[in-house]
């Protein structure tokens, strides 16, 4: 696959082809907005928008919040830029994370879980999302993703699928998979070591 | 709970599949613990690329936003001497310099492993009478949090952060955390309240001005309708003024 090293390295990928910034590297842009570079901030912000966005979309399914959510993220990203370890994890990997746990945060705080649960059935998991911007970096992003995900076995993928994409913790996806809940614990982890070998992420520090 | 059960969260952990308490536990756990801190950051980095298959792009209007919003908002100071020790001390510090960092926005919840935070850093200063008194009221939140009725509820702080409330009928009592983005303004703190039916709110104890988080054991919550936190000027009032988060309980 001649796409597989820049599928690996999505801090390399330009969100927005055309817009006019050369390609950035997020852990270069995520230095400069440490030390108030509000431009650094704006391309930075188009590199990775897309991916926040669809993220927290994903996980709260309601356009105004994600909007509204994504906005609390960024703005988090820049008030806390100058804390970023990069011993740690990659720049995206980072914001990311804290799209995620705000998206989850925020689909706790509103809706109690058996109302979530009962909305939101295993069936749903691999319905696929419309209004995906059909871009090139991004198309084949979600191939390797979906490609390795494919690589799990089914409850693997549905544990993983259920906390990530739609916010669960581990005690309601085993409730929803009816498995038990070590069963459940050891399948994430599984999951994603699994995932982590066939994406090739490495942590250098 | 016991290691191998914190050990096998770090799934778990890394897809935000806990509830708060068990983050801050299996924090605790990682702290000191090399081998799961690569694998947390490993498995972290591997769902994030989950995000990869989530392509959308939000309305125009939003980047004016966020640019405007940033515009106005301060960053927080670097941190003095990022560079770790490589002795347990500096991984822990380390370690806890990154989940401020990180995720500002509650990482560090509620639960018992602030309380052997507090421990560890009393045992530096060694005053052993603060750190006996430490231990117990470690003890009695572990109590609490063993409880078989354990019932945990979490609202969200105006001006950010986050409340945490676990409460347990058999133990008479719950563990707090609360867990500002901020502290409040010079002069003023952060004061704890419990409300039962139409009554007027009990004083639950107040913070020390200028502190923006605590972790403690509050007796008699489970009987109560309502948590409340307020700010109030430093010292605490007799009644709350402005109530910037309240956990219904029942
Ligand atoms: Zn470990």
């Amino acid at each position: 696959m001649t796409e597989r090293g820049a599928a690996r390295r999505p801090d390399h990928l330009s969100a927005v082809p055309g817009s006019g910034s050369p390609p950035a590297d997020a852990g270069d842009l995520l230095r400069l907005v440490a030390r108030g570079d509000e431009a650094a901030f704006g391309r930075l912000y188009d590199l990775v928008i897309p991916r926040v966005y669809g993220l927290i979309r994903r996980v709260l399914r309601d356009p105004a919040q994600a909007e509204e959510v994504a906005q609390e993220v960024l703005v988090e990203v820049w008030r806390t830029a100058t804390r970023f370890d990069t011993a740690r994890g990659s720049a995206t990997s980072w914001i990311f994370t804290i799209a995620h746990r705000r998206a989850v945060d925020r689909v706790r705080a509103e809706q109690a879980s058996a109302d979530r649960l009962m909305k939101v059935g295993v069936a749903s998991v691999d319905t696929p999302y419309d209004e995906v911007v059909d871009e090139v970096a991004g198309r084949l992003e979600r191939q390797q993703v979906r490609h390795c995900l494919d690589g799990l076995t089914e409850l693997q993928r549905q544990a993983v699928t259920l906390a990530y994409y739609q916010g669960h913790s581990y005690r309601e996806v085993a409730d929803l998979l009816e498995a038990p809940l070590p069963t459940v614990k050891t399948r994430m982890r599984d999951g994603l070591i699994r995932l982590r070998d066939c994406l090739g992420v490495e942590v250098t520090a | 709970m016991t290691t191998v059960d914190i050990h096998a969260l770090v799934g778990a952990y890394a897809l935000d599949a806990v509830d708060d308490l068990e983050r801050v536990s299996f924090e605790r756990h990682v702290a000191d613990c090399e081998a799961c801190r690569t694998e947390v950051d490993e498995l972290r980095g591997t769902a994030s690329r989950l995000a990869d298959s989530t392509w959308s792009v939000p309305p125009p209007r939003l980047r004016a936003e966020v640019l405007a919003a940033v515009g106005r908002t301060r960053q927080l100071p670097p941190l003095e001497s990022a560079r770790p020790r490589p002795d347990a001390r500096a991984a822990v510090s380390r370690w806890r310099r990154y989940t401020a960092g990180a995720v500002a926005a509650g990482i560090l919840a509620a639960g018992a492993g602030v309380a052997a935070w507090a421990v560890q850093e009393q045992r530096v200063q060694e005053q052993s009478a603060v750190v006996a008194e430490a231990r117990k009221r470690e003890a009695r939140t572990e109590a609490i949090m063993a409880a078989p009725d354990l019932v945990v509820r979490t609202a969200p702080m105006i001006g950010g952060g986050r409340v945490t409330v676990a409460s347990s009928e058999q133990q008479a009592a719950s563990v707090v955390s609360l867990r500002a983005d901020d502290a409040p303004p010079a002069g003023q703190a952060f004061q704890m309240w419990t409300i039962r039916g139409t009554g007027p709110a009990a004083n639950a104890g107040v913070l020390p001005a200028g502190q923006a988080s605590t972790v403690q054991v509050v007796d008699g919550v489970p009987g109560n309708d309502v948590f409340a936190v307020s700010v109030e000027p430093a010292g605490g009032s007799p009644s709350p003024t402005e109530v910037v988060a309240q956990v219904p309980l029942i």
